[in-house]
């Protein structure tokens, strides 16, 4: 059997502001690419977009995002990417920047990867925490998480979320 | 879906460095194999009009003949064979026809009749062939290509017949041919001639004087020269008239001679168009030479050949196609101690020249 | 690119087969406009073609290098060299190109090779009546 192939991309959407993240959606994400593809790459770069690209899931708290691009033209797709400066959602430009942590052939080896790199991150910033009592709020906060089959998504939207607290 | 942009088709230059004097030169042997001569070009440093010797052998290219609306069958004529392709060497190739598009006819010297023909023009006159090399994907292209001089293409034999039956009742193949003879000249055509509309034609001569140009220094072919690319370059700027005087940063062309550069303060390029033979550039190069013994501030020349674009074959007889530029051309810089760098390029599907 | 070596002797006769090495692309176009009294300089024909890469390749495109080594303002032709790698992308652009100042427009490419000596020698301009 021979199947359609296929580039992830793990990208992490940077903004200055984090609530505004939460503005964000699916369709929002893919028209800033595509405009992005059109500009910098014009209509050839447009028509390859058009097909089989697609934001494959977006997390409006921690910025994650999973791009779907086609393998045979990924690279020209993904050199559109630092292009982009801004995303247009519901009437509000909101300035972020993309910083790709990943590149998969599923997405099943794009969500190791994710939570292998939130893992580093939280041992990188437990330490910056300042009070004992701080600590143990994000302790406890992951402990809540449950870990049942099939959830694993929501529980790495708790991970991050609790990044955030700390920053 | 997506394809690799930055690839082009096959492209082949073969670069042979030797002298006059090495018994291993090939190069009267690679002059005669390019058949059809499409234009000649000579291009002498240093010189603002050229010396009457090189004159007289521009003058005496052999004149060619244009045919018009000639049936092909009537190179197959008894009389014709006798008198022309079993005497000396016949040089006949269709006219006004492109062989991406149209069916091409080409008869070689040594007496092979090579004809080019598309799918449907092939099926009806029936005589085997090959499929062309300039396929792609479907065989829509095919090459025919009989000795005339075989015992079996005797006027009245089988394969001969074939053919003509083929070429008279079925397929019918008419076009404008040119031809020239070796060395009968018109006198052997003269049969062929009279029967459909010709004319003569006298290979077109032009020359014209270039002063303060920058050029290469080109030493003797010991020496490390430049890159046998760039030289190309540059000789074909010089021959197409496109000023090499540019810098890195100008907006409209960034094209510059190559270096180290001297620059001479005049040269003369003369070219000559029309069906060429090659014994006549032969003659022409042996001029040269003759030229180049004589001290002069700069001590080289060099001469291009263009074969026709939409002949059926390049050298040797080998199949010959168009595609993108159809170049099969040869270049030549002969040096005064009698050395030599010949440049053989062509392109697409093409074999490697000789 | 293989260099392929056949030496005989060192100094006396050597043969070196190139493939693909050519560095750049030569083309020989013509412009075709609808309205024929239309002039068009030099200038402004490099900066049309470039308009025609960017809206086919983008901002990447229009930064594509290519030379206008020729132009003939009277028969609107014109000599490009481009890097081998940006052939197909000039090409492509040249094709779709169908519009100057709002007239119809196309380029006719007339002639497409690796040598720069190779366009000055076609025999299909032959002219022989």
């Amino acid at each position: 059997m021979v199947r359609v192939k296929s580039r992830y991309l793990l990208c992490e959407l940077n903004v200055s502001d984090r609530s505004s993240l939460l503005l964000l959606d699916d369709r929002a994400v893919s028209a800033a690419v595509k405009a992005a593809v059109a500009r910098t790459h014009g209509d050839y770069g447009a028509a390859l977009c058009s097909i089989r690209f697609n934001v494959k899931y977006l997390n409006a708290h921690t910025g994650i995002v999973f791009l779907r691009f086609p393998k045979s033209c990924y690279r020209l797709l993904w050199s559109a990417l630092p292009f982009i400066t801004s995303i247009e959602t519901r009437g509000q430009k909101i300035p972020c920047f993309f910083n790709c942590l990943h590149v998969g052939g599923t997405i099943r080896t794009c969500q190791k990867f994710l939570i292998r790199y939130n893992k580093q991150q939280l041992h990188r910033m437990l330490p910056t925490c300042k009070t004992k009592e701080e600590e143990n709020q994000v302790c406890e906060a992951i402990l809540n998480c449950s870990l049942t089959g099939g959830r694993r998504e929501a529980f790495e939207d708790e991970f991050e979320s609790e990044e955030d607290e700390e920053e | 879906m997506s394809v690799d942009l930055d690839q082009t088709p096959r492209s082949l230059l073969v670069c042979d460095r030797s002298s006059f004097l090495n018994e291993k030169n090939r190069i009267s042997s690679q002059v005669e194999q390019l058949h059809f001569n499409y234009k000649v070009s000579l291009l002498l440093p240093e010189c603002s009009s050229a010396p009457s010797h090189l004159d007289a052998v521009f003058n005496s290219f052999n004149s060619f003949y244009l045919i018009r609306n000639m049936p092909i069958y009537e190179l197959l004529d008894k009389h014709f064979l006798k008198t022309a392709v079993y005497q000396g060497s016949v040089y006949g190739v269709s006219y006004r026809t492109r062989i991406d598009e149209d069916n091409c006819v080409a008869l070689m010297p040594n007496g092979h009749l090579s004809l080019s023909l598309d799918k449907d023009s092939f099926e009806l006159l029936g005589v085997e062939g090959k499929p062309s090399r300039f396929n792609h994907r479907t065989t829509c292209r095919y090459v025919v290509c009989v000795d005339l001089t075989d015992s079996s293409m005797a006027p009245g034999g089988r394969g001969y017949q074939r053919l003509l039956t083929g070429l008279r009742s079925r397929l019918q193949l008419k076009t404008d041919f040119l031809l020239s003879h070796h060395p009968g000249g018109g006198a052997s055509l003269q049969d062929l001639l009279s029967r459909y509309d010709w004319s003569e034609h006298r290979p077109d001569v032009s020359s014209h004087t270039l002063t303060d140009l920058s050029c290469p220094a080109l030493q003797s072919c010991d020496l490390q020269s430049c890159d046998p690319h760039s030289l190309l370059e540059w000789i074909g700027a010089v021959d197409a008239h496109i000023s090499c005087e540019n810098s890195s940063s100008s907006f409209l062309s960034s094209l510059v001679c190559p270096e180290p550069k001297t620059t001479v303060s005049r040269a003369l390029s003369v070219s000559v168009c029309g069906l060429l033979l090659p014994q006549d550039v032969h003659r022409l190069i042996q001029q040269i030479r003759y030229y180049l013994e004589q001290p002069r501030l700069e001590s080289w020349v060099s001469l291009t050949v263009h074969g026709f674009v939409d002949s059926p074959v390049s050298w040797r007889g080998n199949e010959h196609g168009v595609l993108r530029g159809g170049e099969n051309f040869y270049s030549l810089l002969i040096f005064h101690d009698q050395t030599y760098q010949l440049h053989l390029a062509t392109g697409a599907h093409d074999t490697c020249p000789p | 690119m293989s260099p392929a070596d056949k030496k005989d002797k060192p100094a006396d006769y050597q043969r070196v087969v190139l493939k693909n090495a050519s560095p750049y692309h030569y083309m020989k176009v013509c412009l075709v406009l609808e309205d024929e009294s239309t002039r068009l300089s030099a200038v402004d024909l490099k900066q049309f073609i470039i308009s025609g890469l960017k809206s086919l390749y983008g901002e990447v495109g229009a930064a594509l290098t290519f030379d206008l080594l020729k132009y003939d303002e009277d028969t609107l032709t014109a000599f490009l060299r481009v890097n081998s790698r940006g052939l197909v992308k000039l090409w492509s652009s040249l094709t779709l190109l169908g519009s100057y100042q709002n007239q119809a427009c196309a380029f006719r490419v007339l002639q497409v090779s690796p040598f720069l000596l190779a366009l000055t020698g076609n025999s299909r301009e032959l002219q022989l009546d």
